[in-house]
């Protein structure tokens, strides 16, 4: 085999040639990929690899008039374990730990975790819930587990995060600051403040990022900055005081209990500005549990009794056609028309008694009678009167779901209308409205005749700024004459002054309040109420009577009647105790006049002390009779170490006066 | 650095093509890490860099020792060599499965005390060149039997090739394709080269029967070229063909100009795509510019290889660059087909470009075996020069 360089290099040049060839072909190739396909394969480049993702915007935060926390967002975890992921040697070497600190956090055995995850495992589950809704803290803690640890790709875990809406002050007022709720169809939900203020003010507006993938199922941001930048939501300031709220839940919480009743509501508002303070729902579920169950004070219509008469009396007094002195009889407390008899609560009624009187003893005969020898030819007149003050409105409340006021009108024909309509609506029957429309009536009664809307809100904030600031809105500048709204107000602080009024029982010393009783039968159309009567105990009114500052309804629904149910035993302590609260509460003393005020002893210390350390840097002074805390700050200020025994002023020292001291030296100072 | 500069051997053109390819590895292989520390979450892509940096510093530094070394030692050393790669391949096919990764685990061995994983096939192809190439030049001027041959030559060349296989097929291809362009350019005779081709054709067909037949035996490679192969040949959609979609679809973005340093969106779904797949990375981001300029250097690289071969002193000095040059640039334009879809998914790495200890380490050991070849050349030269006229070099100084 005989072989020549020449050989060699012949062929050597043969193969280069060939790999030549092939590179020529690999760049004609490539020059096809690019020209030829180039347009198709550009194409599919974007198709695959962008998508844009939406960056939810933060939900602004509801607060109390005082900037409490009322409603916020809060992100919570759910922790699951892909129980394959973990190698066989980490799964047997870290299940046990794991699982002990598992059962440290959950209070269930280790055992029965090492059996649930071992079972997870056999049964290929990637997905087995470890925890739910997790606070961030916790969630850091349960990275830290062993096995956990190792991360999602060796240790299986796997966290989702979303974020929840709390209410941090419990369950208070839980229904009036609401929630915006989506359900999967994509249909939402919306209670309360939360729910009505949600698409204006606290939802905020969605970015928008574009992303990249990067292999399976990881997509990474493809510039620095969100392609929309989410617009976080405003910040809302409701009315409500987080104090108030606080009494009024109480005070309710504690009536319902002690009267095992089914619901009831309170709602204080001030006066002037109607702003609401507090909104208490609390409804009993199953279990005989109170909670915040809907929002009766916006929602609930219904007959409301006695409390009514205000209304029927505010027309008629306006109408001029009854005075609080005429008077009227009572006739044993019967009244019968086209059948139907009105009673009065006490048998036998009151004899001939003024209009006022049978106000504040609330005779149901007395005020029917009044109205129906007033308005029984032209009852249109009454309806009128009671359209004037506005109350066949509703309040066009943000808050969804406000219940319709139902007033009788013998020109509509829609049924409800009837020969004794007159008469039963003068005493709070047949008509219809809700807790907070019947406040919004008091309260214009106490604030001299003008009427102004309930508000919930007081400001929208965008971090700490102002965006939108609301105001007090009236209804009706007068409802009717200052006359009238006198002799109302007046009607209305007898009841509770004079010692027949109904609400007599609320009657303090200290301070004034006015309002009126309602029983209101409810449910009496059931053929089972003569076995298993239901009333509508409710107490309207405001407070101090003389110059009213807030005005506050109670009512509660279905008391036991074994316990009682007159609306001056059920719902009047409710209001007395908001009413004295919110008053004892309020400070008599506006300002503390010297705080500085100069005590010659701690002068006289104080001097004594400045001039030692003004004199002594390195020498023992004499420390006898100064108070110990001075002599301390001296002697460390001097760099010694100082050994106190007793307390009080100092009466002997370790070392004399006038020695010289040592660096550090430890001095100790006796004291009585 | 002068001193450094000056003691340098053999073919600066060799030198050069090698530091240009080095320092131009640095853009995709930075490129590419991006994703690599996005995803493990630390966001340092500077570890990659200096990973890669110590890798080619590592290298030149093989590449500087090795060029040193006269060639003539290389005779020697290659029959040393032999037993311990095959020890060494042998250990990383029987070595016990971890399951750290589920493929090309019998790829790679760990090397114990340093920590890095190293694949001894690589090694092994070019001790193997080396080896082929010495009995080639033994036998230069004698006339064999094929029967003579086959203990010396074709037993080694079998041994570690069926060691390989299993893991590896496509290095097996190509080990075996190289010891066969060697063989021919050595003389050996073309008939008998037939029949090794034919036996290795036989020998293949029966391993795969083997292992169909205990596919417990070989986990699942197999079933990965068979799909490879057919993949290529009918073009069904499957894994291979999302790579290649995704090479051609890089390829096809890059166009003339490319999308600029590091901004290669492809690079986040080619698997590889610092290794394997890096031509379409790098054309997606320098373009067609790009391509070229890489596609010239290998060969250039051929080109100073032919000369380098031209000039060597000894058949075995010509057959030795050959034997360990060609299969870089072969190696080179196999990764470049695969990306155009050339040729069927490999696996093969870019020399020198691609990231990757073992891969950088063997070029460069394969190029400072040409160096030291062409330095033998050159001293020969010098020494001649000397000893004929010494003012003639000193005129050439100046």
């Amino acid at each position: 085999m005989a072989v020549t360089e020449k050989n060699i290099l012949k062929r050597l040049y043969f193969v280069a040639g060939c790999m030549f060839i092939f590179a020529l072909l690999v760049v004609f190739k490539l020059v096809n990929i690019q020209f030829v396909q180039g347009e198709q394969y550009r194409g599919l480049a974007e198709k695959r690899t962008l998508k844009t993702v939406d960056i939810p915007a933060n939900r602004g935060n509801v607060y109390s008039a005082d900037g409490s926390l009322l409603a916020t967002s809060v992100p919570k975890y759910d922790i699951r374990i892909d129980a394959l992921t973990p190698t066989a040697k980490n799964f047997k070497k870290y299940l046990k730990p794991l699982c002990d600190s598992l059962a440290k956090f959950h209070g269930k055995t280790s055992g029965h975790y090492q059996k649930a995850i071992r079972k997870a495992r056999q049964d290929k589950n990637r997905y087995f819930l470890l925890a739910r809704n997790l606070g961030y803290s916790e969630y850091l803690r349960f990275r830290g587990f062993p096995m956990l640890n190792l991360g999602a790709f060796k240790g299986g875990l796997i966290v989702e995060q979303k974020t929840k809406r709390e209410h941090p002050m419990g369950g208070i007022a839980e229904r009036s600051i609401g929630y915006e709720r989506f359900d999967e169809d994509g249909n939402v939900t919306r209670a309360g403040i939360d729910g009505a203020f949600g698409e204006q003010y606290l939802r905020g507006a969605n970015g928008r990022r574009l992303k990249q993938q990067i292999g399976k199922g990881q997509w990474k941001p493809v510039s620095d900055a969100n392609e929309v930048e989410p617009q976080d939501g405003y910040d809302v300031y409701t009315t409500i005081d987080v104090n108030i709220q606080d009494i009024a839940h109480h005070a309710l919480l504690e009536q319902l209990e002690k009267y095992k009743a089914d619901h009831g509501t309170v709602v204080v508002m001030e006066t002037k500005t109607g702003e609401i303070k507090a909104i208490s729902n609390l409804g009993r579920n199953t279990k005989g549990k109170y909670y915040e169950r809907l929002n009766y004070a916006v929602g609930e219509s219904h007959e409301p009794g006695s409390t009514f008469k205000l209304m029927a009396l505010a027309v008629a007094l306006e109408d001029k056609v009854v005075d609080t002195s005429t008077v009227v009889d009572t006739e044993n407390g019967i009244l019968t028309f086209y059948g139907k008899k009105v009673r009065d609560s006490k048998r036998g009624g009151y004899g001939k008694i003024s209009v006022a009187k049978a106000f504040e003893v609330s005779s149901n005969t007395g005020i029917v009678k009044a109205i129906h020898n007033s308005y029984k030819d032209n009852p249109k007149k009454f309806v009128d009167g009671l359209y004037d003050m506005n109350l066949q409105n509703t309040l066009d409340l943000p808050i969804i779901g406000e219940g319709k006021p139902v007033i009788p009108d013998p020109r509509i024909k829609n049924g409800l209308w009837s020969g004794i309509a007159l008469e039963w609506m003068a005493y709070g029957y047949n008509v219809k409205v809700t807790p907070l429309q019947a406040l919004t009536f008091y309260n214009a009664i106490a604030n001299d005749g003008e009427m102004v809307r309930p508000r919930f809100l007081r400001e929208v904030k965008e971090f700490g700024n102002t965006i939108e600031f609301f105001d007090k809105q009236v209804i009706n500048k007068n409802i009717c004459s200052k006359e009238t709204v006198a002799k109302l107000q007046k009607l209305l602080t007898n009841v509770v002054e004079k010692e027949h009024g109904t609400g007599n029982g609320l009657y303090a010393e200290n301070f004034s309040m006015a309002g009126k009783t309602g029983t209101a039968q409810t449910e009496y159309w059931m053929p089972d109420w003569d076995e298993n009567k239901r009333y509508i105990s409710s107490f309207t009114g405001y407070f101090p009577a003389e110059n009213p500052k807030y005005s506050c309804i109670v009512v509660i629904h279905k008391p036991d009647v074994s316990v009682g149910y007159y609306g001056a035993d059920v719902s009047g302590p409710v209001f007395k105790k908001i009413a004295q609260k919110i008053y004892t509460d309020t400070p008599i003393i506006d300002a503390i006049e010297d705080l500085e005020e100069k005590h010659v002893s701690v002068e006289r210390s104080y001097e004594t002390y400045y001039d030692v350390a003004k004199t002594y840097k390195t020498i023992m002074p004499d420390l006898k009779g100064m108070p110990a805390m001075d002599a301390l700050v001296l002697l460390e200020n001097m760099g010694m170490k100082v050994r106190l025994q007793g307390m009080g002023k100092v009466v002997k020292q370790s070392v004399t006066s006038g020695s010289k001291l040592k660096p550090k030296q430890t001095i100790v100072l006796e004291l009585s | 650095m002068q001193l450094l500069f000056n003691n340098l051997k053999g073919d600066r053109l060799i030198w050069a093509i090698a530091a240009l390819l080095a320092i131009f590895s640095f853009l995709p292989v930075y490129s590419a890490a991006s994703n690599l520390a996005y995803i493990s979450g630390d966001g340092d892509t500077f570890n990659y860099f200096v990973k890669h940096f110590v890798h080619l510093f590592l290298g030149f530094a093989i590449m500087y020792g090795v060029h040193k070394v006269p060639y003539r030692y290389f005779r020697g050393l290659s029959m040393v060599m032999i037993p311990v790669v095959l020890v060494l391949l042998a250990a990383t096919m029987f070595q016990p499965e971890t399951s750290e990764s589920l493929t090309n685990t019998r790829r790679w061995i760990k090397v114990p005390i340093v920590g890095f994983t190293f694949q001894p096939s690589t090694l092994a192809s070019v001790v193997l060149m080396v080896y082929v190439a010495r009995y080639l030049s033994k036998i230069k001027d004698k006339t064999v039997t094929f029967k003579e041959t086959i203990l010396p030559l074709w037993l080694p060349v079998f041994l570690v090739l069926v060691l390989i296989l299993p893991a590896n097929f496509s290095t097996t291809a190509i080990i075996f394709t190289m010891v066969m362009v060697l063989a021919f350019l050595g003389g050996y005779p073309i008939k008998y080269l037939l029949l090794i081709l034919l036996s290795g054709v036989v020998a293949f067909s029966l391993f795969i029967l083997i292992a169909k037949a205990f596919p417990d035996a070989m986990p699942n490679r197999i079933d990965t070229w068979a799909s490879r192969i057919e993949n290529f040949a009918n073009g069904e959609d499957t894994e291979a063909d999302y790579q290649i979609e995704k090479a051609k679809i890089a390829i096809a973005s890059g166009y003339i100009k490319g999308v600029g340093p590091g901004k290669s969106i492809q690079k986040n779904f080619l698997p590889q795509s610092s290794s394997d797949f890096i031509f379409a990375i790098i054309i997606e981001e320098y373009g067609l510019i790009g391509g070229l300029f890489l596609m010239t250097l290998y060969l250039l690289l051929l080109f100073r290889i032919v000369i380098a071969s031209h000039k060597a002193d000894t058949i075995f000095g010509k057959l030795l660059v050959i034997g360990v040059g060609i299969p870089i640039v072969f190696q080179a334009l196999i990764n470049m087909a695969v990306a155009v879809e050339l040729f069927p998914v490999t696996g093969q790495t870019l020399p020198l470009i691609s990231s990757g200890g073992t891969s950088i380490w063997i070029t460069c050991l394969a190029i400072g075996i040409i160096l030291s070849v062409s330095a033998r050349r050159q001293e020969i030269k010098e020494q001649k020069e000397r000893e004929d006229n010494p003012l003639e070099i000193l005129s050439e100084t100046i």
